[in-house]
């Protein structure tokens, strides 16, 4: 079965780690053990991933990080999660410089030649994570939530 | 602000206890170590040329000179947290560990939740607790944008909140935050006795649940931004002990199960007629002193409106903001035997 194919709707149910940690693989490279520490879960289109304790009988608003929604293909990685796994990613990564940087953190899209598959990429400056981009056709769209973007200057 | 009137008696120095509360607070964060190096963080701000100065008492915490730090890159990053400097001390007081159970029972929006996780290094479980659908979001989005993966939502009425069980537990109460005046003048306006005393029986049902659900050993931290005893060791004596005006949940469907689970009636040392059928036995929790180094706290206070309270009130704490020129708080460490 897909991870998007919840047979229940807003319920949280336990997920294979295997799932994850293959389409994690497949896409940045990130190591199977770097999600070893971790319980997943999928509630509709949407993957979370929690630390892994057994959880109480507690109906639950929210379990761990939302990390992927699965909703469209491909499977979008969110900036959450590219922020905690991202840095053990060595495939579809991106460094930005300071302008590039601040272009991506405003929300916006900018023309950038690189080596990554068509696609969502890991978004780096000065060693830190920025977020998740969308790389086509030497163009990369910024998906950084609004309330995360800097404003405009 | 005569308000502020009925404290004369209890805060030192309160000519300057007046004084100060026009003074508005600078703001402050934490610095996230779940997301970057105390270290590399500071040079971040250096190279980016933000002013700042880190707290005295506690090297995650700094004092920035920016008008709007929530627009800082390192907040939208995750790098820190936008939050009060006394309002890192309940944590601190709670002492997480890594791998330990802890609920949060009054969580949003998340600040002390945050740095829970963050003391746990993300290991263990953080329940965090929210009533309030509409302020579930903001705990959320604070969690994720902070890089927390141990933590998960609940929106129980804390009161009755259903099983345990934990080793450590925050009740961070809906109070009325006198002690936020600095940040938000005109808070104390909307204060009074009556107002305190209607959030004291909410109060007490939190408390009284949380010393349910908190194993054996367990700690449970009660902590406020009020100075108004009736909020504060008022509700930790009627918890502990049951006296005072019996049970009293305010509206009694909410008292529900939670008699359930009680230590029973022994009554005890500082339950000089109470209602021992409803009472705790308060020899089945001790408060700990609460001490922070390098912040200066006064006693919990032992007497109010002519009455004795119980002499073990004098371990908890209470933050003044002309002590420290920070905002106010009270805490207090409470172990279950």
């Amino acid at each position: 079965m897909s991870p998007g194919s919840s047979r229940v709707r807003n319920v949280f149910e336990p997920l294979e780690r295997s799932i994850i940690t293959k389409l994690w693989l497949e896409r940045f490279a990130v190591p199977e053990q770097s999600f070893s520490g971790y319980r997943f879960f999928r509630k509709a289109k949407s993957i979370w991933a929690v630390s892994d304790v057994d959880l109480p009988a507690l109906s639950y608003e929210a379990i761990g990080m939302r990390i992927m929604n699965c909703k469209d293909r491909p499977w979008k990685p969110t900036t959450s999660a590219l922020q905690v796994f991202g840095i053990f990613a060595s495939r579809n990564t991106m460094n930005l410089k300071s302008d590039g940087a601040r272009i991506f953190l405003e929300g916006g899209t900018q023309a950038i030649e690189s080596e990554c598959e068509a696609g969502y990429v890991v978004v780096f400056y000065r060693g830190d994570i920025l977020g998740c981009g969308l790389y086509s056709h030497g163009k990369l769209v910024s998906q950084m939530p609004k309330e995360r973007r800097l404003e405009r200057e | 602000m005569d308000h502020l009137d009925r404290y004369r008696e209890i805060v030192p120095d309160y000519a300057a206890f007046r004084a100060i509360q026009s003074q508005p607070l600078y703001n402050s964060a934490r610095i996230n170590t779940l997301k970057i190096e105390p270290e590399k963080l500071l040079e971040r701000l250096r190279e980016d040329g933000v002013v700042f100065r880190s707290f005295d008492w506690y090297p995650l915490g700094l004092k920035l000179d920016s008008e709007s730090p929530g627009k800082l890159l390192q907040n939208l990053l995750g790098q820190i947290h936008i939050q009060e400097e006394l309002s890192m001390v309940p944590p601190l007081v709670l002492d997480p560990l890594p791998g330990e159970r802890i609920l949060d029972m009054c969580a949003s929006p998340g600040s002390k939740t945050t740095q829970i996780a963050q003391m746990m290094d993300n290991r263990g479980l953080v329940i965090a607790n929210e009533p309030s659908l509409g302020r579930i979001a903001p705990l959320r989005s604070n969690c994720e944008r902070l890089g927390v993966v141990n933590v998960a939502i609940t929106r129980y009425d804390g009161r009755r909140f259903p099983r345990g069980s934990f080793d450590r537990i925050l009740v961070d109460a809906p109070c009325s935050s006198e002690g936020r005046e600095r940040r938000g003048p005109g808070t104390l306006a909307r204060c009074s006795r009556e107002r305190s005393l209607g959030l004291k029986a909410l109060q007490v049902g939190l408390l009284k649940n949380a010393l349910r659900l908190v194993r054996p050993g367990g700690v449970v931290v009660y902590s406020t931004c009020t100075y108004a005893p009736e909020e504060n060791e008022l509700v930790v004596q009627e918890a502990l002990s049951g006296r005072g005006e019996g049970r009293n949940c305010g509206d009694n469907r909410d008292c529900g199960d939670s008699g359930a689970g009680w230590a029973g009636g022994a009554g005890g040392a500082c339950s000089s007629g109470g209602h021992s059928g409803d009472s705790i036995d308060s020899g089945a929790f001790r408060l700990e002193k609460v001490k922070i180094a390098g912040l200066k706290e006064c006693p919990g206070i032992v007497e109010w409106e002519g009455k004795r309270l119980m002499e073990e009130l004098s371990a908890t704490a209470r933050y003044y903001p002309h002590i420290n020129d920070t905002g106010g708080f009270y805490v207090a460490r409470i172990i279950k035997s």
